[in-house]
C-alpha cells in the first residue's frame, strides 16, 4: 500500500533543515521508500511505500519518526519538537467534574473483537467547511474534502496513522452501541449507499433498534452517517482483531484505506492521543465541546516487550562493526528503550548486555534479535557497510542435476545449429487442446483457481502445444521446425498419502515439412549423444506423429541421458579391405517372404558380424537400393565372402545386385 | 583435315566448357576424327604408313593442347563473368535457443565461478515448501501477497495443499535438508506460477534463487555477491544499493536496486540538446528484486542451527533481468511461440 502525507505537514511535529529531495533521498535509502515528491502550492506532496509489516510508520507522526532516526545519520538536523504521543493525553480532556449531557451505553459481546474501545460525544457541532489547510492537505494527499467533520476524522488517520470514525450520535437509537459478530446473510448499506451482504463472523454494531449502523474497520453505516443537519458527534476511536477484519475486507470485497490499517494490526496505545487530538480539532474547528464523559475499553493492556541481546551479534550478522553509541542512540531516536547492563555474571566492563525495549507501535514487527539488527544495519545506512565475497568453498553438486542442465543445453545448442527454433510454453494448457491432441483430461492435474480456461490443465505431453506453436505461425514463415524441453507433470496414484506428480523433463520436437526431416532430426540427436541406432534393441527411436500436417516427436530426456556415451565406444583402425555392395530390394508385400521395411531388412544383415554399416542409396517406388559395407578387423575379406554375407539375405529377398 | 587448321579456329570461337566438351568429343572421341584419320591407316601404302601415323599422332597432341588452353580460357573468363565475390555464401542452417535459456545459461555460469551448484526442485510442491517453511505459517497474510495457485488434488495431511510453486524459494528447504550440514551455495532456477496476466505479468515466469549458508555469512558477504552480479551480469561499471523492504524468510529484508544502464545511473539523458528525465529508471536505479539474510525459523526449519550458521538468499525474475539488460520489455511475447520473437535470438 502507498500513503501520501505533505512536508510541510511534518513540520507540525518535526524540526529539521532537510529539503524535501533530501528526505526523499535518505528515508528511501534507510526507511520507508519515498517514490514520488510532488510540488503542490507552496507544499510538496511524498507518495510512500508502506511495507506490510511497517503500518507504523504510515502517517505524519510515523515518518517523523523515521525522520528523527535516519536525517541525522546524513548530517541533517532532526528532532521532534512536539511529539503528539506525549502530548495528548487524557488529561488533556479533564471533564470528569462536568455534568454532561449525553451518554451511550456500550456493551461487546467478545472483548477479543475490539482490544480497546474508545468513544466520545462532542456536542453542539457547526457542520461547514473545513479550515483551508486541513482541506487543503487531504486533498494533496488524495483524499476528498467534504465537510469540517468528517475531515477531522480523515485528517487524523493520516496524521497519527489511527482510523477514526464518527457518528451522527442522535441516529444511535437509544444511545445504545453493541458490538457482536454479524450473521450470515446479514446487511447494511453502507457510507457510499451499498448494500453489503455480510459473509457472517464480521465485526458489526448495532444500535437500540436492532439495525446495524457499522461494518466496523472497514465503513460506518449510511444511516448513522455525518450530514449537514448533525449536531451531536460520537467520536470513535478503537483497534479491531486484524485477522477478522482481513477476512470481512476479503470476502466483501470492500476495501477501504481503514481496512487497509486494521487489517495489519494497530497500536492500542495510539488510540489515546487520536481521540484527544480530534477533541481538539473538533473544538477548535467545528465549535463543538464534550458532552459525554470518555468511554474506553481497554480490557488487557499490551505488556512492554523487552529484547536482550549482546553488542557482539551486530558486528556478526552485518559484518562491520557498529559503534555502540551509535547503536544505542539509533535505537533511542526510533523510540526504543535502550538499557545498557552487565551480562550475567559479569562486570559493566567485562562484558555488556542491551536491554531493550520495544516501542508500543512496534510490537507486532519486532520478535527476535534480528529485528534489532535491522533497524541498525538499515538506519546505519546499507551503503556504509562494506562489500566483499564470502568465500569461495567446494560444494559437491548432485550427477543427476547437473547432467539434467548439461545435456539440456548441449541439445539445445545441437537443435538451433540444425535450424530448429527453441520455444517455451505454458504448463498449462487448455481442455480443448488436449481433446484435440486425443489425450483423456482425467489424465492431467488440474488448477483448482486457474484465472483462464486456456491455463487449466498441467502438461503430460509438450505435443499439444507444439502443434498449437506451428497452428499459430503458419503464414509467417514457411518451413517451421521447433523444439521444446520442459517437465511434464505426471500424476502419481497411490492407495494411501497423497503425493505430488512426477515432474520429467521431455524433449518435444515439431515441423510441418516432412515425416523424414523429423526422423533425420531425432537421429541425429541420438548420433550426437552416440547413440547407437543403427543396431537394433539399443535404443528405440520414438514414434512420430502426424497430425494435419504437423509432423511430431517426444522422447523422455532422461533416457537420452541414461544411453549417451560421452565417448562412443573406440573401434580399432584396421587396415584391412572394406567391401561395399550395393542391393536392391523389392518392397512390394505380395513376395512371397519379402521383408517389407528396411527394419526387417537391417535386422537381417546385421545377423552378419561382417556388416559394419548400411547405407540407403535410393528409393524408387518400391525399389529400395541398399549399399552394405562388410569388413573384418583382423584380415582381408574377399568380395566373395562379402557376398556370402549379403546372400543370407537373399532367402527373404529377390534382390539383384 | 589435316592440312587446313579448322579445328583451331573453330576450338578459339568456343565460349563454353559444354560446346569444348562436344568439340573434344569429335574430334578425340571413339569414333571422333583422329580416330577416323587412323582407322584409315589400312589405306595408306606401307612405306608412308610411319609417317602419316606420326602426322595424326602430332595433330592429335595438338588438337588436346588447343582444346586444354581454351578449356583455360574459358573456365578463367567465366569466374571473371560470373563470380561476385559480394554474393551471399553457401546458407547454412541458423534455428535460436530461448531468450529465457540464454540468460539462464548466462546466470548459471556468473554463479558457478564462485561455487554455487545450480539444482532442480519440484515445480509442484506442498504449501509447506512454499510457505511453511518460509515462516509463513497457514493464515499469515503475508502469504496473500504471493498470489498462488493450487492444484485440485487430496491435501496432504501435514504439507497442506498441492500448488504451482509462485516462487524458487521452496528450493531452500530442500537444499538444506539434501545438504544436511552447511556450506550450501545454491542457484535454483525454475519456472514460477502465480495467478496473474496482463500486460506485464505473465501466469508462468522464470526465477533464480541464490542461497548461501556457512560460519558467519553476513550482511557484507551478501553485498559482495550483489555487485559481483551486477558488474558480471549487466557489466562493469554497475552499482548495487541496498534499501530496507519486508519479507518473511528473510531478517533484515531488502530490495536491489541496480544502476540503469540506459542513462549511466544519473537519472537523466541528454537528448535533442536538453535533459530529460530516463524514460526507464527512476532516479538513476531500476530495481532488480528482493533479498536478505536468512530468518532463524528457515535455517531451524531446514535442520541448521542458526546459533552456529548464517546465510543470505535472493530471488529475482529471470524476465525482469533481461528486460533490465536487453529491453525486451512486452513479456507476453516471451511464451507466444511466434516465430518472429523467437528466431531472433
Amino acid at each position: 500500500m502507498n500513503i501520501k502525507i505533505t512536508y510541510n505537514w511534518l513540520f507540525e511535529y518535526l524540526d529539521t533543515d532537510a529539503t524535501p529531495d533530501q528526505v526523499r533521498e535518505y528515508l528511501s535509502l534507510c526507511g520507508p521508500s519515498i517514490e514520488n515528491v510532488e510540488k503542490v502550492g507552496d507544499d510538496h506532496v511524498f507518495d510512500i511505500e508502506v511495507i506490510s509489516n511497517r503500518i507504523d510508520y504510515a502517517s505524519v507522526l510515523g515518518i517523523a519518526q523515521e525522520s528523527v532516526a535516519i536525517l541525522p545519520m546524513f548530517g541533517k538536523r532532526a528532532k521532534f519538537k512536539m511529539n503528539p504521543l506525549n502530548e495528548y493525553k487524557f488529561e488533556r480532556i479533564n471533564n470528569e467534574l462536568r455534568i454532561t449531557n449525553y451518554e451511550l451505553n456500550v456493551q461487546i459481546k467478545d472483548p477479543s473483537l475490539c482490544p480497546r474501545f474508545t468513544a466520545i460525544v462532542i456536542e453542539d457541532v457547526k457542520i461547514g467547511p473545513s479550515p483551508k489547510f486541513i482541506s487543503e492537505r487531504l486533498v494533496a494527499c488524495g483524499v476528498k474534502s467534504i465537510n469540517n467533520v468528517v475531515d477531522i476524522s480523515n485528517y487524523l488517520m493520516l496524521a497519527l496513522g489511527q482510523p477514526v470514525h464518527v457518528f451522527d450520535y442522535d441516529q444511535i437509537k437509544n444511545s445504545t452501541m453493541i458490538m457482536r459478530e454479524s450473521k450470515k446473510g446479514e446487511k447494511i448499506v453502507t457510507l457510499d449507499e451499498k448494500e453489503v451482504v455480510l459473509p457472517g463472523g464480521d465485526i458489526v454494531i448495532e444500535d437500540g433498534s436492532g439495525r446495524l449502523i457499522d461494518l466496523c474497520g472497514i465503513m460506518g453505516g449510511l444511516n448513522s452517517a455525518i450530514s449537514d443537519k448533525t449536531k451531536n458527534v460520537l467520536l470513535f476511536v478503537q483497534t479491531y482483531d486484524k485477522v477478522k477484519i482481513r477476512k470481512t475486507t476479503m470476502t466483501t470485497g470492500v476495501r477501504t484505506i481503514a481496512a487497509t490499517f486494521f487489517e495489519k494490526g494497530l497500536d492500542p496505545e495510539r488510540v489515546e492521543p487520536t481521540l484527544v487530538y480530534g477533541i481538539e480539532l473538533l473544538e477548535k474547528y467545528a465549535q463543538g465541546k464534550v458532552g459525554s464523559k470518555l468511554y474506553d475499553i481497554y480490557p488487557e493492556k499490551q505488556e512492554e516487550k523487552l529484547l536482550v541481546m549482546n553488542f557482539e551479534i551486530f558486528e556478526k550478522k552485518i559484518g562491520v562493526k557498529i559503534p555502540e553509541k551509535t547503536i544505542n542512540s539509533i535505537l533511542t531516536n526510533l523510540g526504543f528503550g535502550v538499557v545498557i547492563a552487565p551480562s550475567k555474571g559479569q562486570t559493566l566492563t567485562q562484558g555488556q548486555t542491551l536491554q531493550i525495549t520495544v516501542p508500543s507501535w512496534r510490537t507486532n514487527d519486532i520478535d527476535i534479535p534480528e529485528d534489532i539488527i535491522e533497524e541498525v544495519a538499515r538506519v546505519y545506512g546499507y551503503q556504509n557497510i562494506p562489500s566483499i565475497l564470502q568465500p569461495i568453498v567446494y560444494v559437491d553438486q548432485p550427477k543427476d542435476m547437473e547432467n539434467i542442465f548439461v545435456f539440456q543445453n548441449r541439445i539445445k545448442i545441437f537443435l538451433k545449429h540444425l535450424g530448429l527454433n527453441e520455444v517455451i510454453n505454458y504448463s498449462m494448457i487448455s481442455k480443448k487442446m488436449i481433446e484435440e491432441f486425443g489425450l483423456k483430461v482425467e489424465d492431467h492435474l488440474r488448477l483448482s483457481n486457474s484465472i483462464s480456461e486456456d491455463i487449466k490443465y498441467l502438461r503430460i505431453s509438450l505435443l499439444p502445444s507444439l502443434k498449437k506453436n506451428i497452428k499459430e505461425n503458419s503464414g509467417k514463415k514457411d518451413v517451421l521446425k521447433l523444439f521444446e524441453i520442459a517437465k511434464v507433470y505426471i500424476p502419481v496414484e497411490t492407495g494411501h498419502a497423497p503425493s505430488l506428480p512426477n515432474e520429467t523433463y521431455r524433449l518435444g520436437i515439431a515441423v510441418n515439412t516432412d515425416y523424414s526431416d523429423l526422423k533425420g532430426i531425432v537421429e541425429a540427436i541420438y548420433m550426437e549423444l552416440n547413440i547407437n541406432v543403427e543396431t537394433p534393441y539399443r535404443a528405440s527411436v520414438p514414434e512420430i506423429n502426424e497430425k494435419n500436417g504437423v509432423f511430431l516427436a517426444e522422447i523422455d530426456f532422461q533416457s537420452l541421458i541414461d544411453n549417451c556415451q560421452l565417448v562412443p565406444k573406440y573401434k580399432p583402425l584396421h587396415p584391412y579391405a572394406i567391401i561395399k555392395l550395393d542391393k536392391t530390394f523389392d518392397l512390394r508385400a505380395n513376395i512371397k517372404f519379402a521383408p517389407t521395411t528396411y527394419s526387417e531388412i537391417k535386422q537381417n544383415a546385421f545377423k552378419s558380424k561382417l556388416l559394419q554399416k548400411i547405407e540407403v542409396v535410393t528409393l524408387y517406388q518400391n525399389k529400395l537400393t541398399l549399399r552394405f559395407y562388410y569388413s573384418s578387423p583382423d584380415r582381408n575379406i574377399t568380395e566373395e565372402d562379402a557376398k556370402a554375407e549379403l546372400y543370407k539375405v537373399r532367402p527373404y529377398g529377390d534382390g539383384v545386385t | 583435315m589435316m592440312d587446313n587448321k579448322k579445328y583451331e579456329e573453330e576450338i578459339s570461337e568456343v565460349k563454353s566448357l559444354d560446346k569444348l566438351n562436344e568439340l573434344e568429343i569429335k574430334y578425340l572421341g571413339r569414333n571422333g576424327e583422329i580416330n577416323k584419320l587412323l582407322s584409315e591407316i589400312k589405306n595408306i601404302p606401307n612405306k608412308e604408313k610411319r609417317e602419316y601415323g606420326q602426322k595424326v599422332n602430332l595433330l592429335k597432341t595438338e588438337i588436346k593442347k588447343y582444346i586444354e588452353i581454351r578449356k583455360l580460357i574459358v573456365s578463367k573468363q567465366k569466374s571473371e563473368v560470373f563470380f561476385d565475390k559480394t554474393l551471399p555464401g553457401k546458407t547454412y542452417p541458423k534455428g535460436s535457443l530461448h531468450i529465457v535459456s540464454l540468460a539462464i545459461e548466462e546466470i548459471t555460469k556468473v554463479f558457478e565461478k564462485i561455487g554455487f551448484i545450480r539444482v532442480s526442485y519440484p515445480e509442484i510442491d506442498w504449501e509447506y515448501g512454499a510457505f511453511e517453511s518460509l515462516n509463513m505459517p497457514s493464515g499469515h497474510p503475508a502469504r496473500d501477497d504471493v498470489e498462488t495457485s493450487f492444484i485440485d488434488a487430496p491435501a496432504h495431511s501435514t504439507l497442506g495443499k498441492m500448488v504451482l510453486t509462485p516462487h524458487t524459494s521452496n528450493g531452500q528447504n530442500r537444499e538444506m535438508k539434501r545438504v544436511g550440514k552447511p556450506p550450501i551455495r545454491m542457484i535454483n532456477i525454475s519456472k514460477c506460477y502465480r495467478p496473474n496476466w496482463d500486460a506485464t505479468h505473465t501466469p508462468m515466469f522464470h526465477q533464480f534463487e541464490g542461497l548461501c549458508v556457512d560460519h558467519e555469512i553476513n550482511i557484507v558477504n551478501l553485498k559482495g555477491t550483489l555487485d559481483y552480479f551486477a558488474e558480471k551480469y549487466f557489466g562493469k561499471g554497475t552499482k548495487t544499493r541496498l534499501r530496507p523492504h519486508h519479507f518473511q524468510f528473510t531478517e533484515p529484508s531488502f530490495e536491489v536496486d541496480i544502476t540503469c544502464n540506459v542513462c549511466g545511473g544519473v537519472g537523466t539523458i541528454h537528448e535533442l540538446s536538453v535533459q530529460r528525465k530516463c524514460r526507464v529508471c527512476k532516479s538513476g536505479w531500476l530495481e532488480l528484486g528482493g533479498t536478505g539474510m536468512v530468518h532463524p525459523n528457515v535455517l531451524r526449519e531446514g535442520g541448521i542451527d542458526p546459533e552456529k550458521y548464517s546465510g543470505w538468499a535472493f530471488g529475482f525474475g529471470i524476465e525482469r533481468v533481461i528486460m533490465m539488460k536487453y529491453g525486451l520489455d512486452d513479456i507476453r511475447n516471451y511464451y507466444s511461440g511466434d516465430i518472429r520473437f523467437l528466431e531472433q535470438f
